[in-house]
């Protein structure tokens, strides 16, 4: 492998007139894995971009091994190993793994045809290092479409690691892995810097932060403001560093005492769909139940089938009485309301503004007759108000948000209704730290005003620091519930495994 | 060993994306032969050929556009270009090199038109659907312009290739065969590949160092080629010329695509698909003028059973999907 030590000094860059980037500094070695933290637009991702060739700087240099260098797009970064595993996928769905992971650099042979079986052979190979951590034994030729987000970052992972990489970014890789699939790519990842490979990490998950970074560079607002050891820095100096003031609050719900007396708002049972089997749940006004367990294990289609959006067998009962969900208006004229985990796609129309976005599922009480004004002013509360939105006015199209506040507007649009029963799936995947805290905040006020919340995230610590209870999910069946004294991490992780009694 | 090898081929040919085509073709050729008593007799099918082999070099084009994530709406515009070209150009007395000249010409021109199509969707931007809309007209504003009226001949030796049998083979499965090899082949290069990327999620691919304009750019070059190659066929069929003759043969083209089991979304799909689509709708007409009906019914007939195979699919996953639930 080629050594490479890379050197981002000074980059600036401006979108218009916002800064995305003032004063971006960034160093990796060969053997060492970097990480690069910061609160949402704090500018990691632009400096990611610039570094790997997406996008180009305003200012400053790049230097590889002491000579500078400029990039003109992705593949030229690629060619000189720095390869880049973004957020967002670049997989296009109906193709194979193996089509996919060798797409833009295909082997070929005399007269321009593929060498097919020899993709395939050396997909197997790659897959292998991920052998043994997925559901379904993944083949190469196997289509995208039918993979799991888990499986699909997989995919993700090692079509960078194709290109031979000796500078590897991996943007929020992990997001949507469960436990045993970062355990092992985190093994790889020691593999990898042993055999000289530089990685830049960019996670906004702490405990990971912890357990694989040698170094750490904190941005905050477009600026680097500090590059240390990990072994420097306190969790809570970490989080101090990101954070404006460094006045760094962690506003994780404390769990309510009573909500045992609630009434209860929904009740399930023996409800099946084409993953799930024969669930039963109860949930009460004013309670926060969380949905655990690896990725995958029917958590979405239990919210999707309590939102009426896919097909179940069983009895669900809705404030005492049952209750027919066939599509979402049901769910929502019994005043249930679902936060996709896809929020791009399923929560959001990207290119609209905030406001009517936030109005959508509203129409039915601004539009007969029409209330343009009170809809905008409940609009401004909601937006201005629990949520915090930082926009630049309701008319800012959403896509021009940052992750974190776009996940805002779809909460918000559904508070606009104020929901009886709220649903979340994944919620602050990809969320930034001060974000998630507000996120937290929003949630426990939510709960306090009486309404039931039904939570799914892959992040443990959110799970046991915010939820009543948990129920945890494996292969379509709930196999632990747990609350009180043993509502923590161990029996958390031996239930997600499926080892749980 | 022999059932293993069976058994091997029918698992794969249960995946492809074409297996309700080719199904629907099997049940419209038993349903048309107990129509027509001479059906499976050699003129029959021969006829059957040499009257559809031009749609099957057009829609082969489509195909190409399509999986692209493209459309094109100019191909039966550039049929009837070319063949005025082809004709004007000729004229019965035509020496070798006269008509050699001509058919470069005509091949020119379908090359230059897809050129057109593809510099101002790949590059430029524009709407494909609207921009092949406007080039059509404008492509069927020059055939008008180079034959005002229809008429003129070519060479009886012109003609004479479409009509022959070379080693017993009638010469429109020839050409199908060479369709099919050449699809073959552009499949398994990267071209073909980058093809089915661009039309499937073009930022993923631009993001994997697809050259994603270029790959547009030449769908719709193959395309223009390939409606070139359908009028120059179409040409050595019928012998003479009209500007109006491609005007009915863009629709059916599309058709033929979608019947062939490729999604309009792009990015799915193949030339195999779409050479048993034209078939498919071959298959329809004949049994339709088979069948007696009258003849101010049939468009009506006819647009139905289309409407009918393409939901196909779907109410079967719709029963499909009920039984499940």
């Amino acid at each position: 492998m080629n050594k490479v030590s890379l050197s981002a000094q000074h980059l600036v860059k401006h979108y218009g007139g916002v800064v995305a980037l003032a004063d971006g500094n960034l160093e990796v070695n060969p053997g060492e894995v970097m990480t690069l933290v910061g609160a949402n637009g704090s500018g990691k991702s632009t400096l990611g971009k610039i570094v790997t060739g997406v996008v180009a700087p305003d200012g400053g240099r790049l230097l590889l091994n002491d000579r500078e260098v400029v990039f003109r797009t992705p593949h030229a970064a690629r060619e000189l190993g720095i390869v880049a595993v973004y957020q967002e996928l670049s997989l296009v769905p109906r193709m194979t793994i193996a089509e996919n992971i060798w797409l833009g650099h295909e082997w070929e042979r005399a007269g321009g045809i593929l060498r097919d079986a020899e993709m395939r052979q050396r997909t197997r190979e790659l897959l292998a290092l991920f052998e043994g951590t997925t559901h379904n034994h993944l083949d190469p030729d196997l289509p995208i479409s039918a993979l799991s987000p888990g499986e699909k970052q997989i995919v993700e992972i090692l079509k960078a690691l194709s290109w031979q990489p000796s500078v590897l970014f991996l943007d929020e890789a992990t997001a949507s892995l469960d436990s045993r699939q970062v355990n092992r790519l985190f093994d790889l990842i020691q593999d990898w810097k042993r055999q000289g490979m530089a990685i830049v990490f960019i996670s906004h998950r702490l405990d990971e932060i912890y357990r694989i970074a040698d170094r750490v560079t904190v941005l905050r607002n477009g600026r680097t403001v500090a590059a240390a050891p990990i072994s420097d820095l306190s969790k809570q100096e970490l989080i101090n560093l990101m954070i404006e003031g460094g006045v760094a609050t962690r506003t994780n719900g404390k769990r309510s005492e009573s909500y045992a007396a609630g009434e209860e708002v929904l009740r399930v049972e023996s409800l099946s769909t084409t993953t799930l089997r024969a669930i039963n749940l109860v949930l009460r006004r004013g309670e926060l139940v969380g949905l655990g367990g690896l990725q995958g294990q029917g958590q979405t289609e239990l919210l999707l089938a309590l939102f009426g959006a896919i097909p179940y067998t069983g009895q669900i009962y809705l404030y005492g009485r049952p209750a027919t969900l066939r599509r979402p208006q049901d769910a929502m004229r019994h005043q249930i309301a679902y936060v996709p985990g896809e929020r791009n796609t399923a929560g959001l129309l990207p290119i609209q503004s905030i406001l009517d976005n936030l109005l959508l599922p509203s129409w039915k009480y601004y539009g007969f007759p029409l209330r343009i004004r009170q809809a905008q002013a409940d609009a401004m509360a909601v937006a201005g108000g629990g949520l915090k939105l930082v926009m630049a006015g309701l008319d800012q199209p959403v896509n021009t948000l940052s992750g974190g506040n776009a996940q805002k507007v779809v909460l918000g649009k559904w508070l606009l209704r104020r929901p009886q029963i709220l649903l979340l799936d994944d919620p602050t995947k990809g969320v930034d730290v001060g974000t998630k805290g507000e996120f937290y905040k929003i949630l426990s006020d939510l709960r306090a005003e009486g309404t039931a919340i039904l939570f799914y995230s892959t992040d443990d610590e959110e799970l046991l620091g915010l939820c009543d209870r948990v129920l945890v999910l494996h292969d379509g069946k709930i196999t632990a519930e747990l609350s009180g004294e043993r509502l923590v991490h161990s029996e958390l992780v031996a239930a997600a495994m499926g080892s749980s009694t | 060993m022999k059932a293993a090898l069976n058994f091997g081929l029918l698992r794969r040919l249960g995946r492809q994306y074409f297996l309700f085509s080719l199904l629907l073709l099997i049940v419209g050729v038993v349903i048309n032969a107990s129509l027509q008593a001479n059906f499976f007799k050699p003129i029959a099918l021969v006829g059957l050929l040499r009257t559809y082999l031009p749609l099957v070099l057009l829609a082969a084009g489509q195909t190409i556009v399509i999986i692209g994530g493209g459309i094109d709406l100019s191909v039966g515009s550039v049929v009837s270009m070319v063949n005025v070209i082809l004709v004007t150009r000729m004229g019965a007395e035509a020496t070798q090199s006269q008509v050699l000249m001509a058919v470069s010409l005509g091949l020119l021109a379908g090359i230059l038109a897809g050129a057109l199509n593809g510099a101002c969707i790949a590059f430029l931007r524009f709407q494909p659907l609207v921009t092949t809309f406007a080039t059509s007209s404008i492509f069927a504003g020059i055939a008008v312009w180079i034959l005002p009226r229809p008429g003129g001949s070519v060479p009886e030796s012109f003609m004479q290739p479409y009509r022959s049998s070379p080693l017993g083979i009638t010469f429109p499965l020839w050409v199908i065969l060479g369709v099919a090899l050449i699809w073959w082949y552009l499949r398994s290069t990267r071209f073909g590949r980058y093809l089915y990327a661009t039309g499937g999620d073009a930022y993923s691919a631009y993001m994997s160092a697809v050259p994603v304009e270029w790959i547009r750019f030449f769908s719709y070059v193959a395309s223009g080629l390939m409606a070139a190659l359908s009028g120059l066929l179409l040409t050595m069929s019928i012998g003479t010329g009209s500007a109006l003759i491609g005007l009915d043969m863009t629709m059916p083209s599309i058709v033929s695509v979608v019947l062939g089991g490729t999604a309009l979304s792009g990015g799915g799909g193949g030339v195999i698909g779409t050479i048993l689509g034209v078939f498919i709708l071959a298959i329809i007409r004949n049994i339709i003028s088979f069948a007696n009906v009258p003849s101010w019914w049939q468009t009506l007939v006819n647009g139905l059973a289309v409407m009918l195979i393409l939901a196909g699919p779907g109410i079967w996953a719709l029963i499909r999907g009920r039984r499940d639930s």
